[in-house]
């Protein structure tokens, strides 16, 4: 079939890929985007609890600033994040949405008067000003300093991608869906374009772009139980690192949400904490203030996940036939919070469980939710290491996560990093860079070669099933590379997943047929699967400390003398059986917010020297300066402004600015 | 295009109200025939009440109350604009009709696998209406062509010795199914009922449907059942006219 | 654990139709499999398990699993539901699935949903359409709105375009060209909010006419076998009354 050519090509429709592609578009430029499945079907949807932003406008809000955010996010992140990076999310984040707002999201308004809420167990009642009425309001989230995580009753992701979607169609973007880009076609310089695969005829088509934008979503599907949506798979990383010259950041920082129905691994909301639900262990104990005296339920996730392995192997656990777990309570919130604020929970609950949570306990473990790392790219989200390749959303590291997102962070990053990356490239693609020079010749080479990749994977006369190879990976992985990790377990998860590789060249299928055929998709995603699999153990494996998420029982302290590092993975030769890895430092001494201890959590880490001494010229700084206002300290510190397209740099105006 | 698209564009163009108009005259017309049905019915049955009643009810709509005496011809009047107005109906129902066998097919295996009350009960309205174009134009037709055969015996002699039982009984079934039917669409298809509210009213409409259309059919059974006895007895003398008992 | 309730574990038979429209050879059939029942099993595991130890062809859809993405819509024993949200307890010891009618068959029980809502979001225009989007000044306060409004757009925003309306709708079954309670839901969301600048005539035009709501015969299987429980009778009887008073 002939190429398709298009000025921009977005590999992925969820939140994050359809406002770049929107930004895009507004610039003028030709776009196309490519997904798995219909846009509004893409993972973004599941996204419940809210989006984080400060606004300010509630009570539980007032206050709130980007300065706050910035360092909740850093905080969260365990220093992992880049530190710019943060800064251009929480300046954006509130611009974010209300651009939103404005396109026709039905965000949850302040109600001005007398309200009850559920606050560490106990009722309470609060006030809103008059003056908030109507505008956005924000619930709590674990790891803030505010409630800052903006919503739309508990359906926000889907309302979000909705109008994502709709305003997509109305700038006439035009979406492919069920097609799959399984190559990147590059020179080994520039990348322009994708081979794709139809899911629905599995005919190849080839698209030729100046731009190309992978925004795939994560790739929780590595693991057998989590949260994720069956297409989370983390395709477009594999590409980009099958590519040779991309590279993945920070793989091995895989999340755990605390509340993952036991045992299916369907999530119910971090809202369900942040509106006052409690976790209760098998005795009916409320065992967090426990652990965490300061942030209780409402911890960070990877804090509070690691708690609750914790006390379940302590023995707390409630057994059930499916194994050990615990519970969330919500049942003190009452019938009229849960079937309005929470009501997809109950919905979930009641199809799920048959239980009605008004009444019932909720059985809960924590599951694989989130992939912080992804493919690596700069400040503006362009791939470092291969022209024309951008990324954006959860399949990138950006890395304003670092090794622990907060909840109702990442529907911000998409939608942030969209309307940046979107204008990113723009700009490139109006460049000289930006020029169209490959030659169809080579967009053929590649489309033969796929072709050629596929015959012989369905014409294997091997014995083993995808199937089968498949699910031994995600236990593997879920076993081996969870949330309590060590070198013994993580050797030994290294081996079976090359073992699992090399038995992987063997699969065999059963037909050929033509049209759909999920037997030759599974066989050939495995392959992908299992390289991004080994990029996260054999980086687990390297990180000899505790960072976030990622938790070595051998090495329980956060190491910043030796680790405040990001992890670079790639794969240059294909027949190399385990990835590189190479380490990018982080530098201390150009950081607004130097290590330390994040608020709750273990307090005892390795402090890097640069810490102390970065505390100290900041410390210096600001006396010599003088009085300054909030801004113009930040300025100091840390100049980030430069960084944000033009047309993002103004402030942003809250309820009670005193100059207008 | 591109920004141009992100706004609306505008569309002024002329409105066509014809589709509304006819979805309301059908909406309406269906529901004078309701009315007129369910008060027809009370009438017919005033021989229940016997047969000076029935005579009293047949003059009054002869006019002879008020013009001191009977005009037949009012009876064809009235007949003929409700044969008007069913037909009216019909020909705006029979635009939602399967138009063609691909959509009577689709139509049937899609009833038949929901198991869905109120598909079904479309599609029965569906094969009601059709029947009642036949067997209400042919009843209307009667009444319009001999206004002057109505009365306790005239009637009961149609019913009998005329075999107009044979149209009467299907009919009364069928109208009342119909129009029970319709009548609670009807109420969904217009009625302001709040979202929260929609359940427990639809259970009453429909419960009180129920009711009407089993009350209808009783009474429109006993009334038949009893021309059909006046029929039998009258059988003998059929064609003769009653005379009230009770001479002024 | 007591609330999953423990049951008899029993042989489930499944009636699959299995066609392969790119096959020029494959005939629509029902092909049966059996399957061992366990606990808290739902479609989406049974159909799974089908597929990993009978048929690696089979053919459906499957994205969130969790009844929150809408993408496995499709009849089972005669209506149309999400199929990862219901539990096979819940049905009989045999059950038929059938593909979702009404949409384009892709191959068994997978149908082109995304295509059909693509198709009817053009056609309806299902966004707010508001002369200065491109230009809002994202660094003001955002325009208030009555919270209750909010809550109200957001209860008619859940529809996840799952496709069982339009399988549910006898109308739609006939009129190839009828837009279903999900089009005409989603112009009342729009029409209800306050940042949407058209007015009742430009939504006359979208649907004032009998694939648009004059269309609607008000058979209700929209209202009842909607996943979402979506206010779909009340919001067309709202429309049918806003738009005949154009
Ligand atoms: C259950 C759940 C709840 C969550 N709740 C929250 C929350 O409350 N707040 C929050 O901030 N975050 C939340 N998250 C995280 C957040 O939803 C996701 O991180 C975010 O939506 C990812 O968006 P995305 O646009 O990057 O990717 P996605 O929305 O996952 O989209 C990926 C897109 O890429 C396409 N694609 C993938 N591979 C290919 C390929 N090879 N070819 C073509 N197309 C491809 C897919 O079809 C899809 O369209 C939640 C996540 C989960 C799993
Ligand atoms: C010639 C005979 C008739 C035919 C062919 C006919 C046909 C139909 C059909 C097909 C419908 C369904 C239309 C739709 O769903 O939109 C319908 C609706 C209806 N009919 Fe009839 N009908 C006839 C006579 C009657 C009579 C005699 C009555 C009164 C008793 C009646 C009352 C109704 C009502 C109230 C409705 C609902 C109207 C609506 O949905 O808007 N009909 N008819
Ligand atoms: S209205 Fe209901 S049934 Fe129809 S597509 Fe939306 S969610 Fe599905
Ligand atoms: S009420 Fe009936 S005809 Fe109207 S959309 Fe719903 S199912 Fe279709
Ligand atoms: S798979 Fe998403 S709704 Fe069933």
């Amino acid at each position: 079939m002939s190429p398709i050519v298009t000025d921009v090509l977005v590999i992925g429709g969820g939140l994050a890929g359809q406002r770049a592609a929107i930004g895009a578009r507004r610039r003028g430029l030709d776009v196309t985007v490519l997904s798995l499945v219909p846009a509004k079907r893409s993972h973004s949807a599941a996204a419940q609890g809210g989006m984080q932003a400060s606004l300010g406008n509630c009570l539980g809000g007032a206050g709130d600033n980007e300065d706050l955010h910035f360092a909740d996010t850093v905080r969260g992140s365990d220093w992992g994040a880049d530190q710019d990076v943060v800064r251009m999310f929480a300046h954006m984040a509130p611009k974010a949405i209300r651009e939103l707002a404005a396109w026709g999201v039905p965000w949850s308004r302040v109600q001005k008067g007398e309200h009850q809420i559920t606050e560490d167990g106990q009722k309470k009642t609060i006030r809103e000003a008059d003056a908030a009425h109507g505008l956005i309001t924000s619930r709590n989230f674990g790891g803030t300093a505010k409630w800052r995580a903006c919503y739309v009753s508990d359906g926000t992701g889907h309302a979000m991608l909705y109008t994502m979607s709709n305003q997509a169609i109305a700038a006439g973007i035009p979406v492919h869906e069920r097609m799959e880009a399984i190559a990147l076609i590059h020179d080994g310089e520039r990348c322009c374009g994708a081979v794709a695969r139809n899911l629905m005829t599995g005919e190849l088509q080839t698209y030729l772009a100046r731009a190309t934008c992978v925004a795939s979503g994560g790739f929780g599907r590595i693991y057998r139980v989590s949260t994720n949506a069956v297409i989370n798979e983390g395709l477009g990383a594999a590409l980009a690192l099958e590519t040779g010259l991309a590279r993945l950041g920070n793989m091995e920082a895989v999340q755990f949400h605390p509340t993952g129905i036991f045992p299916s691994g369907i999530l119910v909301t971090e809202g369900c904490r942040g509106d006052g639900g409690l976790l209760l262990d098998g005795s009916g104990h409320r065992f967090m203030p426990d652990y965490e005296p300061e942030k209780r339920e409402l911890a960070s996730r990877d804090v509070v996940s690691r708690r609750m392995e914790e006390h379940i192997a302590a023995g707390h656990g409630a057994s059930s036939r499916f194994g050990e777990h615990l519970w969330l309570d919500i049942r003190l919130l009452g019938r009229d919070h849960i079937n309005s604020k929470l009501r997809e929970v109950s919905e979930i609950c009641h199809y799920f469980l048959g239980i009605d949570p008004a009444e019932e306990l909720i059985p809960v473990r924590p599951a694989q939710h989130y992939s912080m790392g992804g493919i690596r790219t700069d400040r503006t989200g362009q791939c470092p290491s291969l022209s024309g390749l951008f990324a954006v959303g959860e399949a990138a590291c950006w890395d304003m996560h670092g090794f622990n997102r907060l909840g109702g962070n990442s529907v911000a990053e998409t939608v942030v990093a969209g309307m940046i990356v979107g204008e990113t490239i723009a700009d490139y693609c109006e460049s000289d860079q930006g020029e169209l020079t490959l030659s169809t010749a080579l967009a053929a080479d590649f489309q033969a070669r796929e072709a050629a990749r596929l015959r012989s994977i369905a014409t294997n006369p091997g014995a083993e099933k995808a199937v089968e190879l498949t699910r031994q990976m995600q236990q593997i992985m879920t076993d081996k590379v969870g949330i309590f990790r060590s070198a013994e377990r993580l050797e030994e998860a290294v081996a079976g997943l090359l073992a699992l590789q090399s038995r992987a060249s063997r699969i065999g299928l059963s037909s050929a047929r033509k049209g759909p055929n999920p037997e030759l998709v599974a066989a050939y995603r495995l392959p992908r699967m299992l390289k991004l699999a080994l990029c996260v153990a054999c980086g687990a494996l390297q990180r000899t400390e505790s960072r976030g998420a990622h938790y070595r029982a051998d090495y329980p302290q956060r190491n910043d003398q030796q680790w405040l590092q990001r992890t670079l993975t790639s794969w240059p030769e294909q027949d190399q059986e385990q990835p590189t890895i190479d380490y990018e430092p982080l530098d201390i001494m150009s950081m607004e917010l130097p290590p330390g201890w994040r608020g709750y959590g273990a307090r005892d880490f390795i402090a890097h020297p640069d810490s102390e001494a970065r505390q100290a010229q900041i410390d210096a700084l600001l006396a010599q300066a003088g009085p300054l206002d909030a801004r113009q300290r930040q300025a100091l510190l840390m100049p980030f402004e430069h960084f944000l397209p033009g047309i993002y740099r103004g402030r942003n105006q809250r309820l009670g600015d005193t100059d207008g | 295009m591109g920004a141009a698209a992100l706004e609306p564009k505008p569309m002024r163009q002329k409105i066509n109200r014809w589709p509304a108009r006819l979805d309301v005259a059908q909406s309406l017309s269906g529901l004078l025939l309701v009315l007129f049905i369910w008060g027809h019915m009370f009438f017919e049955s005033s021989i229940l009440l016997g047969k000076d009643a029935m005579l009293w009810v047949t003059r009054m709509f002869e006019g002879a109350h008020l013009l001191g005496r009977p005009y037949p011809v009012l009876v064809s009047v009235a007949a003929a604009l409700v044969l008007a107005l069913v037909a009216l109906h019909a020909l705006l129902a029979l635009r939602k009709f399967p138009a063609n066998y691909r959509q009577y097919h689709r139509l049937n295996r899609h009833v038949s696998a929901m198991r869905h009350l109120d598909t079904t009960a479309w599609y029965i309205q569906v094969i009601t209406g059709f029947a009642l174009f036949f067997l209400a134009s042919a009843h209307l037709l009667v009444v319009l062509l001999q206004p002057e055969n109505i009365g306790p015996y005239a009637s009961s002699d149609r019913v009998w010795s005329g075999r107009f039982w044979l149209l009467y009984g299907p009919l009364l079934l069928i109208v009342h199914l119909h129009a029970g039917i319709g009548i609670y669409r009807l109420c969904l298809k217009w009625g302001p009922f709040p979202a929260q509210r929609l359940g427990l009213w639809r259970g009453r409409i429909k419960l009180a449907a129920y009711c009407i259309v089993a009350f209808y059919l009783c009474l429109g059974t006993a009334s038949l059942v009893t021309y059909m006895r006046i029929g039998a007895q009258h059988a003998p003398y059929a064609g003769e006219r009653y005379a009230p008992e009770a001479v002024e | 654990m007591d609330n999953i309730p423990v049951r008899q574990h029993r042989t489930l038979t499944i009636n699959i139709l299995r066609h392969n429209p790119a096959d020029g050879d494959s005939q629509p059939r029902l092909q049966a499999f059996e399957v061992d029942e366990t606990d808290a099993m739902t479609l989406f595991i049974a159909l799974n398990v089908i597929r990993e130890e009978q048929d690696p062809t089979l053919t459906f859809d499957f994205v969130c699993r969790a009844g929150i993405c809408g993408s496995c819509g499709m009849i089972i024993n005669g209506r149309p539901g999400l199929a990862c949200r219901t539990l096979t307890r819940d049905l009989p010891d045999e059950f038929t699935l059938l593909p979702l009618p009404g949409f384009e068959l892709i191959a068994d029980l997978s149908v082109n949903t995304g295509k059909w809502m693509r198709g009817m979001a053009e056609r309806l225009e299902t966004w707010v359409h508001a002369s200065d989007l491109a230009g809002v000044d994202l660094d003001q306060m955002e325009q208030p709105m009555d919270p209750h409004l909010a809550e109200q757009i957001y209860e008619l925003e859940r529809c996840i375009e799952c496709g069982c309306c339009i399988a549910a709708c006898g109308t739609a079954q006939m009129r190839d060209d009828f837009v279903g309670a999900v089009g005409l839901n989603q112009v009342t969301r729009f029409r209800l909010d306050p940042r949407d600048q058209r007015d009742d005539s430009d939504f006359y035009q979208l649907v004032g006419d009998d694939s648009g709501v004059f269309g609607c015969m008000t058979l209700l299987g929209c209202e009842d076998m909607c996943p979402k429980d979506l206010p779909l009778a009340t919001q067309i009887a709202f429309l049918r009354r806003r738009m005949v008073a154009v």
